[in-house]
């Protein structure tokens, strides 16, 4: 029998606020064995990140331990009672933290080697610089990193590379213990699947514990051994990962486990029966991109394409594509945000960029946008009912004050909020998911043609993700707008969508009906993006990739577009 | 690092100069806005001293022509620009006929000396102050600098110089009143001249510290407290280093960055002096220099002066650009 490398005794962490003394972590009581991988689940704020600072002793002012115990080590060293000296050398020494924000982790000044250095000397005093440099060199090395990215500074590194630098400095002094919070949150799917595997690698070659932070089901299922489901500071399940996933017993788990949208899982949607009719006028189609391209400066961001959207009967296209595919420069094209390099972008047959003050106004009413951030979407100084009310009356909806506060509340009511408790709050009262449906409320007010939707739900909660994609949905299903999605989630693409592009480098990989694209992709691109999804289910293992992330996708720029099936109402084509 | 690339030097020159030339022909525009005729006013100045004055229009007529007022706008423009580049600004109107050239050369000197070690010391202390009021680990008297640094903001450096020059000069008799050295001395590259210098520069160095240094260090307490929040600071805390280490390494040396740029575009106003300042205490600086100058309506003085201004101010820029890339490597010499 193992002695514990880690054990929490009735943790209970608490914040005095103004409003009294708010209880983050309650009575948390957990053992953790050496060599195991535990996850902690949860939404934010339950108190998973809480309760690892408080192991590294960091908990931010005025956060404090109220009780409980922390014990380190199989000398069971009491983590509370340690000096400030004593605690400082078991940070990085004997347990180490890979923190959330890879793109900012590292000192953007000092070159990445003399960061791991720095963490050597301040724990053995002066060492020899060739002994550093070998150290250096070798913890590079064992996460696939070659040792002259050591000379590089962090603004010189991918976000995939900065990962590896943190989880090798994290790993450079063999502590007992690693935390990873949330280590591959800013990456996609590729580059999460390659640091998630180099990280269990290495804690595997030093046989330490580690605890994995996250509120991803997927990942968990394919990286843990052991689950701590929290709730509100509460841990109300905690077992083996295989256990709990095959059979949740606290409702909340159930929750998590089957919130998560799934490629070819059951669809979270009930689909209306009856079509609406759509809210098209004329002939032209509503949308159209005349051989587009972009450039900004020496970079294509988008290669030659055309596309028309006919509308005539709502759908949803969804653009796919990891983070700098081109898929938003798209967005802020078709929005007149930015001009094309060449080529026109149509709307009703008019061209964008010469639409006069009248139909730009007209433009702006019946092309509506939903962006990835809600917090940065509403103005704090005005109450909610503002920023709902003055597009309304801008654009010449609002029939009396009467009939723009029906308007609200009918809008808050379509994406299930309730306008009573909503309407009169400042943006900074509300949650995240809530400002989000404003804001997709906001846009249904207007009755648009046609809504850009720009990563609407990847900074809101995982559970509340769903309702949000089903307020969206509902938005083309009883209201008629037609969406065009723009998403890095393949699973919400097919589950949505009547069309989809996946965008790789300004170029279209491939392109089609989601039964064809995503259910059964043949564009190796495509292939290694389903195959890098990490699926809840421990039946279904993740494989082992070889090589790196970045060479293995510069290999597939060369590869052909292709075109999968064609729905009505929608052509694309590459220019030739 | 690394070396500069020559193409990198030459635009920057480009700008530099570009910058410098825009500068002077705007200083030669504006006062020629102005209704007021310098050569009126020389000729004011003749009457005031001798009642009345014969001839007057032809000594009009001779002032102007000896100025160059009568030429046409164009040619009076070229000359100046040629003057400008050999820094040539003509004959003092107040003193004349002094070269502005050689009162500029007499002030600059005092207002250099006396600005770079003030503005030098403030920055120091102001930063140093900044970033440990956000330091968890300072003593919890820093924590009372702030209202304190915000009061002195406040005051306007000419009250800091009369307060100052009452207590310590009148009252306590520790420094002298004014002048930039004593009577007694003759001025060269002895020690009791430099000496001399010092004590009469204390009182006005510190009047202008005393107003400045909050500037710097409320500055630095929000860049601090940025850099406090990032993501490297929380690892570097992680990693277990010294506390020391992480304020020096991780947070000053990343704060400090945009105040190193304010404080390029600090030591190009410096040349103007604190006006007041050097007014009150008599000190015969460029700040004295200008408020003379425009007192009496002394155009090529005030003209020459602001060129200075701007050529310093660029030329700090110019400076910045060029070292920037050595402190910050995100920076690099493109372009």
């Amino acid at each position: 029998m193992t002695s514990p490398i880690l054990t929490l005794k009735d943790l209970s962490i608490d914040f005095p606020t103004p409003g009294g003394l708010v209880h983050a972590v309650k009575q948390l009581s957990l053992e953790i064995d050496p060599g195991r991988r535990v996850g902690f689940i949860g939404e934010s704020g339950s108190g998973k990140t809480t309760t690892a600072l408080a192991i590294m002793r960091m908990l931010a002012a005025p956060g404090k331990v109220a009780s409980g115990e922390i014990r380190l080590g199989h000398d069971k060293t009491d983590v509370l009672a340690l000096s400030e000296e004593d605690m400082r050398k078991a940070r990085l020494g004997r347990v180490s933290y890979i923190p959330q924000g890879a793109m900012n982790s590292l000192n953007p000044i000092m070159r990445v080697e003399n960061q791991m250095w720095d963490g050597i000397v301040a724990h053995e005093g002066k060492t020899d610089l060739a002994e550093l440099q070998r150290r250096s060199d070798a913890a590079l090395e064992s996460v696939g990193l070659a040792a002259h990215v050591g000379r590089l500074y962090p603004h010189e590194l991918s976000g995939g590379m900065k990962q590896r630098v943190c989880i090798a400095l994290g790993v450079i002094l063999t502590p007992e213990l690693i935390i990873a919070d949330e280590p591959t949150s800013a990456l996609d799917v590729v580059t999460q699947k390659h640091v998630m595997q180099t990280l269990t690698r290495v804690q595997e070659d030093i046989g330490c514990g580690l605890i994995l932070i996250g509120h991803d089901m997927g990942l968990m299922a394919q990286s843990v051994d052991e689950l701590a489901v929290l709730k509100d500071g509460e841990l109300v399940e905690h077992g083996d990962t295989r256990q709990i996933i095959e059979n949740p017993q606290h409702p909340y788990t159930q929750d998590l486990i089957s919130s998560v949208p799934l490629v070819g899982g059951p669809s979270f949607l009930s689909p209306a029966v009856s079509a609406p009719a759509s809210q098209k006028e004329g002939p032209d189609p509503l949308l159209q991109f005349r051989d587009v391209s972009k450039r900004y400066g020496d970079v294509t961001a988008l290669h030659p394409m055309s596309f028309a959207l006919d509308g005539d009967v709502p759908q949803i296209i969804s653009i796919v594509g990891q983070s700098g595919s081109g898929k938003s420069t798209m967005g802020s094209l078709m929005l007149g945000f930015n001009p094309p390099s060449s080529g026109e972008v149509l709307y009703e047959g008019k061209n964008l960029a010469t639409l006069g003050a009248a139909q730009g106004l007209e433009f702006r009413k019946n092309v509506q946008a939903v962006f990835q951030d809600p917090y940065a979407c509403f103005n704090p100084f005005y109450r909610v009912d503002h920023a709902l009310k003055f597009p309304f009356k801008r654009f010449g909806l609002s029939q009396g004050d009467d009939h723009t506060q029906q308007a609200m509340e009918d809008a808050c009511e379509a994406v299930g909020l309730d306008p009573n408790l909503i309407l009169r709050r400042y943006p900074h009262q509300l949650s995240g998911g809530q400002r989000q449906r404003l804001i997709v409320a906001r846009a249904l007010m207007l009755s648009p043609k046609l809504l850009i939707a720009d990563e609407p739900v990847s900074m809101v909660d995982a559970s509340l993700r769903a309702t949000i994609l089903k307020n969206i949905y509902d938005l083309k299903d009883k209201h008629g707008i037609s969406i065009l999605y723009i998403t890095h989630d393949l699973a919400t693409a097919y589950h949505v969508s009547d069309y989809v592009i996946v965008l790789y480098q300004g170029r279209i990989a491939e392109a089609g009906p989601p039964k064809q694209v995503i259910g059964d992709p043949q564009h190796p691109y495509t292939q290694l993006l389903i195959d890098s999804i990490p699926w809840p289910d421990v039946n279904r293992p993740w494989g082992t990739v070889t090589g790196d992330a970045d060479s293995q996708l510069k290999q597939l720029q060369d590869h052909p577009t292709m075109f999968r099936g064609v729905i009505d109402g929608f052509s694309l084509s590459t220019a030739a | 690092m690394g070396r500069i690339p020559p193409q990198y030097l030459i635009n920057r020159l480009i700008t530099l100069l570009l910058t410098v030339w825009i500068a002077a022909t705007l200083i030669w525009i504006i006062p020629r806005l102005s209704p007021v005729d310098p050569a009126e006013i020389m000729l004011g100045r003749m009457a005031a001293g001798a009642g009345t004055v014969e001839n007057a229009d032809q000594i009009l007529q001779s002032l102007r022509a000896r100025f160059g007022l009568d030429d046409p706008l164009l040619v009076q423009y070229l000359k100046y620009i040629r003057n400008v580049v050999t820094f040539d600004f003509g004959l003092s109107t107040a003193s004349f006929p002094t070269p502005v050239s050689h009162l500029i050369a007499r002030a600059l000197p005092w207002t250099l000396g006396l600005m770079i070690i003030s503005v030098t010391i403030t920055f120091f202390i102001g930063n140093a102050l900044g970033a440990l009021m956000v330091w968890e680990r300072s003593p919890k008297l820093v924590r009372v600098a702030i209202p304190v640094a915000m009061i002195f903001t406040s005051i306007p450096p000419i009250l800091s110089g009369l307060l100052l020059m009452y207590f310590l000069s009148a009252k306590m008799r520790l420094f002298p009143l004014t002048g930039s050295y004593g009577l007694t001395v003759e001025p060269g590259w002895t020690w009791s001249f430099a000496q001399s210098v010092m004590y009469h520069g204390f009182l006005p160095a510190l009047s202008i510290v005393v107003v400045t240094f909050g500037f710097w260090a409320l500055g630095m307490r929000g860049l601090m407290i940025t850099v406090q929040g990032e993501d490297y600071t929380k690892l570097a805390e992680a990693k277990g280093l010294r506390p020391r280490y992480i304020l020096y390494k991780y947070m000053i040396r990343n704060a400090i960055l945009p105040q190193i740029t304010a404080f390029a575009l600090k030591i190009g106003l410096l040349v103007a002096g604190q006006i007041l300042v050097e007014r009150i205490f008599a000190y015969n600086g460029m700040g004295k220099l200008i408020y003379d100058a425009i007192l009496d309506q002394d155009f090529p003085v005030i003209q020459g002066a602001s060129y200075i201004i701007i050529l310093m101010t660029a030329l700090s820029v110019f400076l910045v650009d060029l070292i920037y890339p050595l402190i910050d490597p995100r920076i690099k010499h493109e372009r």
